[in-house]
């Protein structure tokens, strides 16, 4: 084990440093800088931005996934992260668009329609999996004490 | 004061999903993406800038429309599998202390680089696929070299890691009997439970369901006894006794509750990464061409049923191409011939099906007609095992020249093609004459011709 950890990180620095080598050789110093901005500025979004985002979304889901049945808290999860990896995605691909392009076999779909047209079918699985799946409301307050017991703990998004 | 802040912020981060199991689980599956598109991405660049003596398969004529499919797919697949990563690792972020030692800051380094080289290796991947560059490094050195700092830091991360992958790497030793976690600390793993959270980890017969004193003190803990609805006073339910004799243990209702949990994270993880391959592929799978909503391409859309990446104006050639005295100079070692484009139509009767596979990842058949390579080649006594250079009427850019080994050039199935699916190239296509060889790139099949040489 220790051997083999060894020549795992030995390998994998003089890879990495093979990849620098790559870099500075093959990419001007001015240029290197504006990856150094794009590589900090990607850790920095993800810590500070995209990390905090999700612990929330997940806590508000951890709390509305307590007036829910299992089934229909998973099929809302899912709907929601495809959601989100959606937006990711096709964002990008519709600023792209609106730049301009080389020409018309380029992007050639109308991406904002379509991606409200997906994400709108997604909202409707969220909510009907939000209100066939709610929990009478009649049992909550007992509930919370006896028969009640919370079987969905946070299962956060993404 | 900082260390209170960590650890708030590790109680508010606590779920069944965030353990170092979850962590191997996508860990793999983010390891063989990522070892796909490193080894089809060198494929690739190997076939642009060969290293000397190199030769590369001609066969099958789909290999690149394959290997460059699913370097794209799998770069697609990579973006939620990586977020997911990413939120099961997330309690490691606020670890305490932040730093233990000279190794231990050398390992947060390196998953720095890793997490920073992946991230924008992922998405200025994807930006090319939509030919968007709004970055301020060019994209295809960079992509190149942070392949190497990607895989490079995955080695040493699976190194730095190799005990608890070894330890998580089968579910039945990471789950009790009941489906519970089983915190080893002995492996090292960031990801456990510190404090109280700790105690009940190592103390299976403690209550399991998370009884008020497991919540940190202050601001978070209220915010979360208000998120799992747990009043202040009075810790919810009061332990397994209060459940009635039919009630299930307090092990398997939490290891049930942990079981769930961890499940309904991961059918949200393939729901986002089925959906969104799914959604995408059709630009280079046939299979997926149904449901090509968001695809940066369509199968069958442009000149001839066939899209274009660069045309005729973008590469500044709409006056030379569509000249009447073009003429195709093959230039031998000795001999040297201009063809006419009437010439080269007497000439050529060969057809064959060929992708145009871009290294975007879109691909498409096509049926081509034109004369043979070797043909030409012939005609000006080239000799066997020639290497050739083609070069475009293009007046700039980086694949104006193109260099094609013996293989390519020597293959029945490479054509200077002068039709496409039955039709008369048009200019966007390559107009008057254009190549069109098995597995290879299509910034490779040069356009717009106007000289063939004989180089060695």
């Amino acid at each position: 084990m220790r051997t083999a950890r060894i020549v795992l990180v030995v390998v994998g620095v003089l890879v990495m440093a093979f990849g620098a080598f790559v870099l500075v050789t093959t990419v001007r110093p001015n240029r290197i800088g504006g990856l150094a901005t794009w590589l900090l500025a990607a850790v920095v979004l993800h810590d500070a931005v995209l990390s905090p985002f999700v612990v929330l979304v997940g806590a508000l889901l951890r709390r509305a996934g307590r007036r829910l049945r299992t089934w229909s808290l998973v099929v809302a999860q899912a709907a929601v992260v495809l959601g989100c990896v959606l937006v990711t995605v096709v964002v990008p691909e519709i600023a792209a668009k609106a730049h301009g392009r080389q020409n018309p076999t380029v992007l050639p779909f109308d991406y904002g329609a379509r991606l409200l047209v997906v994400e709108g079918v997604l909202l409707l699985v969220v909510v009907l999996a939000l209100v066939v799946g709610a929990r009478p409301a009649a049992g909550r307050r007992p509930a919370r004490t006896a028969s009640y017991e919370q079987v969905v703990e946070p299962t956060t998004s993404r | 004061m900082v260390r209170r802040l960590l650890l708030d912020a590790r109680s508010a981060m606590a779920s069944p999903n965030r353990n170092a199991r979850s962590a191997v689980v996508l860990g793999r599956l983010l390891g063989i993406a990522f070892l796909v598109c490193f080894a089809t991405g060198v494929f690739s660049h190997l076939l642009q800038e060969p290293l000397p003596g190199m030769r590369f398969p001609t066969r099958p004529v789909r290999i690149y429309q394959f290997t460059q499919g699913l370097h794209i797919t799998a770069g697609i697949a990579i973006i939620p599998l990586l977020l997911a990563k990413l939120d099961a690792v997330m309690p490691a972020l606020a670890q305490t202390p932040p730093v233990r030692g000279v190794l231990h800051l050398l390992e947060r380094l390196s998953i720095a680089v890793f997490v920073s080289a992946a991230l924008v290796q992922v998405f200025t991947g994807l930006l090319n696929t939509y030919q968007w560059y709004p970055f301020p490094f060019p994209f295809r050195q960079v992509h190149h070299a942070l392949a190497y700092v990607l895989i490079g830091s995955l080695v040493v991360h699976i190194g730095t890691k190799l005990p608890i992958i070894v330890r998580y790497w089968r579910a039945r030793d990471s789950y009790d009997q009941h489906g519970r976690f089983v915190a080893d600390r002995t492996v090292g793993s960031e990801l456990l439970p510190d404090g109280q959270e700790a105690e009940r980890a190592s103390a299976p017969d403690a209550a399991a369901d998370q009884s008020a004193g497991s919540y940190p003190r202050g601001l978070t803990g209220r915010v979360l006894r208000w998120v799992d609805g747990v009043p202040t006073s009075t810790p919810r339910g009061d332990g397994p006794g209060s459940r009635g004799a039919s009630r299930p243990t307090a092990e398997a209702t939490q290891g049930r509750r942990e079981r769930i949990a961890r499940r309904g994270f991961f059918a949200g993880v393939a729901a986002a990464t089925v959906g969104v391959v799914a959604l995408t592929a059709g630009q280079s799978s046939t299979l997926a061409e149904p449901f090509n909503v968001f695809g940066a391409r369509q199968r069958h859309r442009g000149p001839a049923g066939l899209p274009v990446n660069r045309t005729a104006r973008a590469a500044g050639v709409l006056a030379t191409a569509t000249a009447a005295d073009w003429g195709l100079t093959v230039v031998g070692r000795d001999v040297s011939r201009t063809f006419s484009r009437a010439e080269l139509v007497a000439l050529g009767t060969a057809q064959v099906d060929l992708p145009i596979s871009c290294v975007e990842g879109w691909s498409q058949m096509a049926t081509w007609r034109g004369v043979r390579m070797r043909d030409l080649l012939a005609a000006v006594q080239a000799e066997p095992g020639s290497h050739v250079r083609v070069t475009s009427l293009e007046r700039h850019g980086g694949y104006r020249v193109m260099d094609m080994g013996p293989e390519y050039a020597e293959d029945p199935t490479t054509l200077v093609a002068l039709e496409v699916n039955g039709e008369t190239l048009d200019l966007d296509h390559g107009f008057p004459a254009r190549v069109i060889a098995p597995g290879r790139p299509g910034v490779l099949q040069t356009k717009w011709i106007e000289k063939i040489e004989v180089i060695a």
